[in-house]
């Protein structure tokens, strides 16, 4: 059996100069070019760092708009094999539900696949909800936040999962879905010649219709959770105590009233 | 947006973290939180513990109106397929309104797999919570700065989020009686696929600036190698604990638990003193539970001054210079 990896990445926004569309209060992203999530490149890069050891195909996932095109073309550059981006209308608005369901859903049709990597989270959303929604749709083991991974052989891998206050070592025969962290590898750049033959590559674009869906889970309909008020937070200014001009003097009175108030 | 009102979904279930037998805080904050906006609901906490552990002890103190406990020694070092499979036969048989987890590893890991069970909605990393009669509103950052989200889940129950801790504040509570229901008939269906075989406690470092009650946050003005030596020279002599804001997270010295904001830790201390941060809001999220903030930067402007009680503006560098000569 060889290992046949998907790894599943996400094209966030490079800055924070986001619109919100007032209607549906989604983001719109059309117009903001992106990067591939920062933690998704790691993810690339372990799915990599296994098909340099093991016979395996590495297939990039992502669900979004068609400049998602971007972040695919980069990750192929890496050096993955195959890329499908599910883009449509139908697929917009989803909350981590919905997206966690069509991904699990593109993935029983790549047929085979024995390995999902996830980054541990998106940088935009932030949820880190998607990976563990995926696992427990296909009924495979996840495991979630690694910082090292260790193969036996291409049936069982041990990982270690870096937690707040511990570490878990786990060992898990795949099937399993992974998601890992920054501290598991340093992504690598693509050579100016990988980037060149990455546009020989053809990214498969499929919509609702190309594999089995439920149409009633995806999307806003298949969203079970609903973005009621998006507002700008606003600020309650504090009172700030100005410390004077002079480093030193501002020092000096700064460890005065620090210490009058039992502070240090 | 109203939800039927009926006698079931009356609880607001917050399900118990600890580490190493102590109930973790974010835990306690929950149940004061849940306390504070329940209504007519109950505040159940779920416990699942060793057979030894006893730890339902730790909680009686932050007033829950009861606690639901799993005591069994297959709970040591369980997947988080077996927690989340637990919790859905739970949710099946008691029919809560709400679960609450705290938005850490494992909250994030179990909250997941166990929406996807239910089929319900999960908001992550709330920063407030509410009630509009049986309606959960939760109330996020999201999509990185100055945007505030709130999320309702309509149509389903239970209604679940992950709630960052040291967003709350625990509070506890004299002479108050908890229920405690003990379940023992539980089917555990154990994943001969996943084996936790070791756990290695760590004194991690996002652990120890979430709890820390001086510390010291550098921003890309202070981002050079020099500035960050000085820097943690005045952390040792303050006894404070360095964090960081984004940008400086890609340095090798620091990472992602290093950060401080909305996706790196909330901290709580006495004092934070700021150095060459600007104040982005994905920053400030994070530290408004503060109760002293120092800002040090050299830009009059920057946002980082509106939320401080002292200020100096000027060259950060220099600031601890003048401090370290001083706490000789």
């Amino acid at each position: 059996m060889s290992l046949n990896i998907v790894v599943c990445v996400k094209q966030v926004p490079v800055s924070n100069n986001l619109k919100i569309d007032p209607i549906t209060k989604n983001m719109m992203r059309s117009s903001e070019p992106g990067i591939m999530n920062p933690f998704d490149q790691n993810a690339v890069e372990a799915a990599l760092k296994l098909k340099e050891r093991f016979d395996a195909k590495v297939t990039l996932l992502s669900m979004g708009p068609k400049n998602f095109e971007i972040t695919l073309r980069q990750g192929l550059a890496m050096g993955a094999d195959d890329a499908i981006l599910l883009s449509s209308r139908g697929f917009g608005g989803a909350d981590t539900l919905a997206t966690g369901y069509v991904l699990s859903q593109a993935i029983k049709a790549i047929q085979n696949v024995n390995l999902v990597f996830f980054g541990r989270q998106s940088i935009d959303a932030d949820t880190g909800q998607v990976g563990p929604i995926v696992a427990e749709l296909l009924d495979w083991p996840q495991v979630t936040y690694i910082s090292q991974i260790h193969p036996i052989d291409e049936k069982s891998i041990e990982a270690v999962r870096l937690m707040e206050h511990m570490q878990q070592s786990i060992k898990v025969k795949l099937p399993a879905v992974f998601t890992v962290r920054s501290e598991l590898n340093v992504p690598r750049y693509p050579s100016p010649r990988s980037i060149m033959l990455s546009y020989q590559k053809e990214i498969k674009v499929w919509d609702e219709h190309s594999f089995e869906l439920d149409l009633n889970r995806i999307g806003i309909q298949g969203s079970p959770t609903v973005v009621r008020k998006v507002w700008n937070p606003t600020k309650v200014d504090k009172e700030t105590e100005l410390l004077g001009e002079d480093p030193e003097r501002a020092a000096r009175k700064l460890l005065h009233v620090l210490r009058a108030r039992d502070i240090i | 947006m109203k939800k039927v009102d009926c006698m079931t979904h009356k609880n607001i279930w917050i399900v118990a973290e600890h580490h190493q037998d102590i109930i973790q805080p974010v835990t306690k904050q929950l149940i004061t939180k849940a306390n504070q906006i329940k209504a007519d609901k109950k505040v159940t906490v779920i416990l699942f513990q060793t057979k030894e552990q006893k730890l339902e002890q730790q909680l009686l103190n932050y007033g829950p109106d009861e606690i639901i406990t799993v005591c069994d020694d297959r709970l040591k070092e369980a997947p988080d397929s077996l927690i989340a499979d637990l919790l859905s036969q739970l949710n099946h048989k008691f029919q809560p309104n709400s679960i609450l987890f705290g938005a850490t590893v494992i909250g994030r890991s179990i909250s997941a797999r166990l929406q996807a069970k239910l089929l319900t909605g999960l908001t992550a990393d709330c920063l407030d919570l509410k009630f509009e009669e049986n309606l959960l509103i939760q109330i996020k950052p999201s999509y990185g700065d100055n945007i505030m989200c709130e999320i309702v889940c309509p149509n389903n129950y239970p209604q679940m989020a992950t709630v960052r801790p040291n967003v709350f504040m625990a509070t506890e509570i004299q002479n108050k009686e908890a229920k405690i229901v003990i379940i023992n008939d539980m089917n555990f269906i154990e994943d001969k696929r996943i084996t936790v075989y070791e756990e290695i406690p760590l004194l991690s470092k996002s652990d120890s600036i979430a709890n820390a009650d001086r510390v010291i946050a550098l921003g890309r003005g202070m981002s050079g190698k020099e500035h960050i030596n000085k820097a943690s020279r005045l952390a040792t002599k303050l006894g404070a604990k360095i964090g960081v804001t984004r940008p400086l997270t890609d340095l090798p010295s620091f990472s992602v638990d290093d950060q401080i904001g909305q996706s790196g830790s909330s901290i709580a201390p006495k004092l934070l003193i700021t150095l060459g941060v600007h104040g982005a809001v994905q920053f400030t999220t994070g530290i408004t539970k503060s109760k002293y903030i120092v800002a040090i930067n050299n830009n009059p402007k920057a946002p980082i001054f509106d939320i401080a009680d002292y200020g100096f503006v000027g060259d950060a560098k220099s600031f601890v210079e003048a401090l370290l000569k001083l706490i000789q």
